[in-house]
């Protein structure tokens, strides 16, 4: 245990001797487990918003990642101008929960953006991702126009040693990756490391100069995000990015949380491939994370709660 | 009476003008529908009914060029503002009337393009004024950046091309100088729509008269700027008043000068333009000068545009030597015929990807709007904003919305098909992933299928399916010449709509985690 930690807990304990309800709800929010933080969370069978909450919890509440005062940058994919139903975008309710969360730990600011495919309005407002982050109380803003984006340098790229990233990005103190599981025609899948795609302006040169190298690459950058959080409530199953029909989708009910990307996107897969054959050596930018030690496609050496609502 | 006309051209100037340079979507959508159908054909049966009444009132309260004149001779000092009665030039303006109909009669729109008022003030006010409005917009934003405040956003000009921006400067100045010194000559000399009010308003109900009481003082002649009052003789040519009413408060004698039915008036007004020949030798040399001026300044323009024709040339892709007309625009040939290059859905499309045409496809299609796909910039799928604003049906409207506004047959309009160039593809070429014009076909007809034993996937378009979107095009790295590029189809064809695959039914609680 942490010392920061365990002054918070004797301090909550302290306060917990005025009244039990205090103790109750330290009790709830897990301040008071011994054992240490998991390295992933992930959750299968409720609704998006009551599956983060669980999943946020486990994993040592907000508070552990959003200090009061910060400015915090959620990355969810809103690149296609299509409704929820096709799951070719995060799902907005998770969103929304986020932000929420966010701002109940005393969040400055928390702002939404993504680098999109499709007109950025459209997706924005179809998406439905625009009205929950709203609803929320957090900003969403534009990530359409190349001034936006400053460049920054990516030292341990192999491929991709520099990138313009959003400046909302550069600016937060601290930000969040939540994409969504989808099948992806060019990069094979689309997880949480294809989602930084979305941060940057010029992804022409990820195409036209090895694309998976590229992906590790940029995930290389030095600002990584608090947690990598997958949502696989309902997932593309064929036809991504985009997606022709919701027939190309499935409802999985799940949710992965962890701050090792590599683990994250492997166990995506484990998770997708239950209903959708996809070999993760074709997902070639997983394993060229791990020889850049974003993390281990190992999931079963690491701390994993699993939990079933 | 002139009151009332400065207040409803004020109204009818400011929503034509919001909704030419309304690059955010931000008008009133009534509006955007409603206002620039004042240029359409139908609404010229009314505003002839309208002249007919009460004379050319649409020149001066509702036509959006009309009123730009007027305002551009507002810059005139009040001193200097004196116009005298001049000849019409008949002989002009009834040959351009009659080639604009003559033309129009067998479909073809180009002259009325070049010449009526509603088509250039849209270029004026697209090319000069939306870029205005858009620069200021990000101004704007940059300053509200500083204060972390994001109600603006950035956005980069695509859809001005220098040959559409100086077409309209041209057009401007010369209408610009026209009106500084000679008030409505454009009107009454050049624009088919005057000509031809002109012909109704010549036998219209109202009309302003001068009567017997009149001291031929000749304050009323210097306050017209149709120059259309002769005050020696007393006559007014009604076929080129167009209603503006500014005479009529510079009466001395106050009612010796009146807007009236006919039947009230106390003398019968003189008949019009026949009557009027005997005009003084000074003016007709004045506007003869003007009128050379003008053409003299139009061919000094012509190597500059010519300049303009060459530097379109220098980038050739063989795909794009026919144009990529808007869907709905039914065919080139149609939207050829139809369009007279408002540039209204320029404005309109949420995507920048309807750019004016320059010489390249002919001079029958110069400054149409073209279909072009630059980076991340492609015709949306679920759009029809295009097609939703074109006053002339050039591009006709989409009659099968549902109450979300997706039109499937937009969906299914393939304006054309895409090409894929294997030499030139990054995965054959460098044998690493890419996919970025699958992942951007809203319809899978361009495909990425097993290539080689290595992971690798190649893609291949099902023409059936394609509907050039330019989605492919849009987003493929390889340059100069990218490796899928849209061929444009010279009569639009109807593709197949994506089908459903199989439904996989998956019971999400008996599901595993699978780690």
């Amino acid at each position: 245990m942490e010392r920061r930690e365990f002054l918070r807990t004797t301090a909550a304990l302290g306060a917990a001797v005025l009244t039990f309800d205090k103790l109750a709800a330290v009790a709830q929010a897990g301040k008071l487990s011994v054992e240490s933080t998991p390295d992933m969370v992930a959750v299968m069978g409720g609704e998006p918003a009551v599956m983060l909450q669980r999943a946020l919890q486990e994993m040592g509440g907000i508070d552990k990642y959003v200090k009061k005062g910060q400015s915090v940058v959620i990355k969810p994919n809103i690149g296609w101008d299509k409704t929820p139903n096709f799951a070719a975008n995060t799902n907005p309710e998770l969103v929304g929960e986020l932000v929420k969360q966010c701002l109940a730990a005393g969040a400055k600011k928390v702002t939404v953006f993504d680098h999109t495919c499709d007109n950025w309005q459209k997706c924005y407002d179809h998406s439905g991702i625009e009205k929950a982050v709203k609803a929320a109380g957090g900003t969403i803003v534009p990530g359409n126009d190349e001034s936006y984006y400053k460049e920054v340098s990516i030292p341990k790229g192999v491929k991709l040693k520099s990138a313009k990233i959003h400046q909302a990005l550069l600016d937060a103190d601290v930000w969040f990756n939540m994409p969504v599981l989808k099948h992806h025609s060019g990069a094979n899948m689309s997880i949480a490391m294809k989602n930084y795609m979305g941060i940057v302006w010029d992804r022409g040169v990820f195409h036209s100069n090895d694309l998976q190298q590229s992906i590790a690459d940029i995930c290389t950058y030095t600002k990584k995000p608090a947690l990598n959080i997958v949502d696989s409530y309902r997932c593309m199953r064929r036809n991504g990015p985009q997606g022709k029909t919701p027939s190309d989708t499935s409802v999985l009910k799940g949710l992965i949380v962890s701050s090792d990307i590599v683990a994250a996107d492997t166990a995506a897969i484990a998770m997708f491939n239950q209903v959708e054959k996809m070999e993760i050596a074709k997902v070639g930018h997983i394993a060229l994370g791990e020889k850049l030690n974003l993390g281990t496609q190992k999931v079963d050496k690491l701390n994993v709660k699993r939990i079933k609502i | 009476m002139k009151k009332v006309r400065v207040i409803v051209a004020s109204l009818f100037f400011a929503a034509m003008t919001w909704v030419f340079v309304d690059f955010a979507g931000k008008s009133p959508e009534w509006m955007r529908h409603a206002i620039p159908h004042i240029g359409s054909y139908a609404a010229i049966v009314v505003w002839a009914v309208l002249a007919l009444l009460l004379g050319r009132v649409f020149c001066s309260f509702i036509c959006p060029f009309g009123i730009l004149q007027d305002v551009i001779g507002r810059f005139v000092p009040k001193k200097w503002r004196k116009h005298h009665y001049s000849k019409p030039y008949n002989w002009l303006r009834y040959s351009l009337l009659a080639i604009c109909a003559v033309f129009l009669i067998f479909g073809i729109a180009t002259p009325l393009l070049a010449l009526d008022p509603y088509s250039n003030f849209g270029r004026i006010a697209v090319n000069i004024f939306r870029p205005l409005v858009m620069e200021g917009n990000n101004g704007l934003n940059w300053i509200a950046l500083k204060f972390n405040n994001y109600d603006f956003y950035n956005i980069t000009i695509y859809t001005v091309t220098t040959l559409s921006f100086l077409s309209a400067l041209v057009v401007l100045l010369l209408v610009g100088a026209m009106a500084l010194l000679r008030g409505r000559l454009f009107c009454n000399t050049i624009c088919p729509v005057g000509s031809l009010l002109g012909l109704f308003s010549r036998f219209s109900l109202f009309r302003i008269a001068i009567d017997k009481s009149c001291t031929k003082c000749g304050l009323c002649a210097r306050a017209c700027k149709s120059e259309c009052i002769n005050s020696k003789e007393g006559t007014i040519d009604a076929s080129r008043c167009v209603a503006c009413f500014n005479c009529l408060g510079k009466c001395k004698k106050e009612k010796a000068i009146h807007y009236a039915p006919v039947w009230g008036l106390r003398v019968k007004p003189a008949m019009t333009a026949s009557t009027a020949s005997a005009a003084p030798a000074m003016t007709t040399d004045k506007g003869k000068r003007s009128f050379l001026l003008a053409s003299a300044a139009m061919a000094t323009t012509l190597p500059l545009i010519q300049g303009c024709v060459k530097a379109v040339a220098k980038e050739i892709d063989t795909t794009k030597l026919t144009p990529i007309t808007p869907p709905g625009s039914v065919s080139l040939q149609h939207f050829k015929e139809k369009c007279t290059a408002c540039h209204l859905c320029i404005t309109h499309c949420p995507q920048q990807i309807l750019k004016p045409a320059g010489f390249e496809f002919g001079i029958d299609y110069a400054f149409k709007p073209h279909l072009t796909f630059y980076e991340m910039a492609f015709c949306n799928y679920n759009c029809t904003v295009c097609a939703d604003v074109c006053p002339l049906h050039a591009i006709v409207p989409f009659q099968d919305k549902d109450e979300a506004g997706i039109s499937k047959e937009k969906q299914t309009t393939q304006i054309g098909i895409a090409q894929f160039d294997k030499s030139l593809c990054i995965v054959f070429k460098e044998n690493t992933s890419c996919g970025a014009c699958s992942e951007h076909c809203p319809v899978q007809a361009v495909r990425m299928e097993p290539y080689g034993d290595s992971g690798l996937t190649l893609p291949h378009v099902y023409d059936d399916l394609c509907i050039g979107c330019g989605g492919c095009e849009s987003i493929c790295p390889v340059r100069p010449i990218k490796a899928i590029n849209i061929l444009a189809n010279e009569v639009h064809q109807r593709a197949h709509a994506p089908q459903e695959e199989e439904v996989k039914e998956v019971d999400a609680d008996a599901l595993d985690f699978g780690f």
